[in-house]
């Protein structure tokens, strides 16, 4: 038989203990929850899909060493023994290596001579090996050929006339429209650069930057000092062909410093921030989740050992052992449930206050109905063993004098 | 209506046995009200105890209502406790976070009564008591001789066959206890079945029959009227 009545009463008697419990309650709520949307957008942020296969991709760097290095001819040439090196997939230029914190972005309108109103984005100079390299999906329109390449010395502007885009750029760009042969000015002018394809997905260079996903793609290659190549191998197969091309890029030509790393190595660096993240604010919500455990099994040992003589009293009068437990559980849900109302209400305005002055995500009542069940759980659990020993009370402790 | 045959009760720490009760036979007939005296560590209290299904015996035969109850399991003992006995003990013992209403309601609702239900028990046992005006103040705020009335109305809603009373003018004044003594008369005049633990002489004569208990074991069994009681060796 439910004794919310005479309890609600006998907790207002007694409200600063519990009050404090439920305040504590509700400034966890508050806490974790507000953890648990800012952990979710992490975890979201990290497991988004790039467009890239970055598992089978190797990322080379080279530094020539002589002055007036031809890099023109080293780059047809480093290709084509790359493209026939066992377990080679496709290898392909670029100015950056995608998803490596490292990376060029310009403002892109859709106007000429616009200075208003454009879209930022990342931007690559590559070749038409590209896309099948890191394994983008091109969706609409065509690739680059090979003719279409502009070779630049390093401080030439070359008329570059075709571009291939993302879809989320082509989106921004032409909202609703379909983007291919559609022209795209860069910030300098009035020169169109036709969008002549549309990759599915790619994200860029910085991965915190809202406009990850706004990727731009140019058959350019530059005569600098320096480059960087990009090989997909078969898959399982990139470590192997690591240990090769170095050696083999440095028999064709020992003129030059060769740095190799792994894509998924960038990768991994570049989400180190939100990893680590991740892992501090999990390890603060269960430190905070067992602390509150820890007050409410001692507040609850506490209450009863105060209340011995009474539990003994309601046992001679009837009471069983699970009427007992089921009292301390039921008083124990009646502060966490007034903790996670008062807790719930602080949550909103909290996570209100960091979507306005930090940009966090928005905290929804789906994630916040789950951290009040679990805190909810977490204050039965830790009710339960005090109010197993409560039940354990003898009933003849009522008849006992101290 | 209680028969005890041979119980005994010890009870064993690491290095001592203490026995409480010893080969511990008494029998107490339906509307009787006895008095059991003794003194201090004689084992009142556990007899009380084990009367009141508070605690099992260690051994021995417990017929209550003609039923053996010496086996019971704790749960099974909780529901007997509730629907057969009620209970006054010294220091009243009432909740004092609750109102005197939802004190005596506490055995009621382990009862299973309907709101209804336990509501007329309860008007009906305050009247009973001459506290019907204060239904709704706390303990605190009553002298001991209300609040031990209050415990007495908390023992008779359930209208139990059986009421177990622990001292029950222990922590009373003189009028107080001659107050609260009236109201068992009259309560075991109705019929219901009293046994009372007092330190008393007084109150021990003004019982049917008075049990002595020296050293866990009943002493004498006399009526009182005739010869006060004493111990008999």
């Amino acid at each position: 038989m439910l004794e919310l009545k005479p309890m609600l009463s006998a907790l207002w008697r007694n409200k600063a203990s519990a009050l404090l419990i439920a305040l504590q309650l509700a400034l966890t709520l508050a806490i974790i929850s507000n953890i648990v949307v800012i952990v979710q957008d992490r975890i979201e942020k990290i497991e988004r899909p790039t467009g890239i296969t970055v598992e089978d991709i190797i990322a080379l760097n080279f530094m020539a060493i002589p002055q007036n290095y031809d890099m023109t001819g080293a780059i047809a040439a480093d290709l084509e023994l790359l493209r026939a090196l066992p377990y080679v997939k496709d290898a392909t230029v670029t100015n950056q290596v995608p998803l490596s914190q490292s990376g060029s972005a310009g403002t892109f309108y859709t106007q000429p001579n616009q200075e208003i109103g454009g879209e930022n984005s990342n931007y690559y100079n590559t070749d038409p090996h590209f896309i099948d390299t890191l394994g983008l999906n091109l969706v609409a329109g065509r690739n680059f050929t090979d003719a279409e390449i502009q070779f630049s010395d390093p401080n030439e502007s070359p008329e570059i006339a075709v571009a291939l885009v993302t879809q989320q750029f082509a989106e921004k760009l032409y909202p609703g429209q379909d983007p291919i042969g559609k022209p795209l000015f860069d910030g300098s002018g009035s020169n169109p650069i036709e969008i002549i394809g549309v990759v599915e997905r790619h994200l860029g260079a910085w991965v915190g930057w809202s406009n990850a996903g706004n990727v731009a793609f140019f058959p350019s290659i530059k005569n600098t000092q320096d480059t960087n190549y990009l090989i997909r191998t078969e898959p399982g197969k990139r470590d192997q062909v690591l240990k090769a091309l170095v050696q083999k890029l440095s028999e064709r030509d020992p003129q030059r410093v060769i740095k190799t790393k792994v894509l998924s190595e960038y990768v991994a660096r570049s989400y180190a921030r939100d990893n680590l993240m991740v892992k501090v604010l999990s390890i603060v919500a269960a430190m905070l989740s067992f602390i509150v455990a820890l007050g409410i099994v001692g507040l609850t040992i506490f209450w009863i050992n105060q209340r011995a003589k009474q539990i003994g009293v309601r046992r001679a009068l009837g009471a069983t052992r699970t009427n007992i437990s089921r009292y301390f559980l039921l008083e124990n849900s009646l502060i966490a449930g007034t903790g996670i109302a008062i807790g719930s209400a602080a949550a909103l305005i909290v996570n209100q206050s960091m979507v306005r002055d930090y940009s966090q995500p928005e905290l929804t009542l789906m994630p916040l109905a789950i951290c009040a069940l679990l805190v909810l759980l977490v204050s039965l659990a830790a009710a339960l063993t005090p109010a197993i020993r409560a039940a354990n009370i003898s009933p003849a402790t009522a008849t006992r004098s101290v | 209506m209680l028969k005890m045959n041979n119980v005994r009760k010890s009870f064993r720490t690491d290095t001592i046995e203490t026995h409480a009760l010893r080969d511990f036979s008494l029998e107490v007939k339906e509307g009787e009200f006895v008095s059991v005296t003794g003194p201090s560590g004689s084992g009142k209290t556990t007899f009380l105890n084990i009367a009141g299904l508070l605690e099992p015996p260690t051994g021995g035969e417990y017929l209550l209502d003609g039923d053996d109850v010496s086996n019971l399991n704790d749960r099974q003992r909780s529901h007997l406790r509730n629907e057969k006995i009620g209970f006054i003990f010294q220091g009243f013992n009432l909740i004092p976070d609750l109102t005197l209403f939802d004190n005596i309601d506490v055995p009621l609702r382990y009862r299973g009564f309907s709101a209804k239900e336990r509501r007329k028990r309860i008007e009906k046992v305050l009247e009973q008591v001459g506290l019907s005006a204060r239904a709704k103040h706390l303990p605190a705020q009553l002298s001991g001789g209300q609040q031990q009335r209050i415990a007495i109305a908390r023992a008779l809603a359930g209208e139990p066959r059986f009421l177990l009373a622990d001292e029950p003018t222990g922590n009373l004044d003189s009028l107080m206890a001659r107050q609260v003594m009236e109201l068992l008369e009259f309560i075991n005049e109705w019929g219901t079945t009293i046994v009372m633990v007092t330190h008393d002489p007084e109150l021990a004569r003004r019982a049917h029959r008075n049990i002595q208990i020296v050293d866990g074991q009943v002493c004498d069994l006399r009526a009182v009227p005739e010869q006060p009681a004493a111990v008999s060796v």
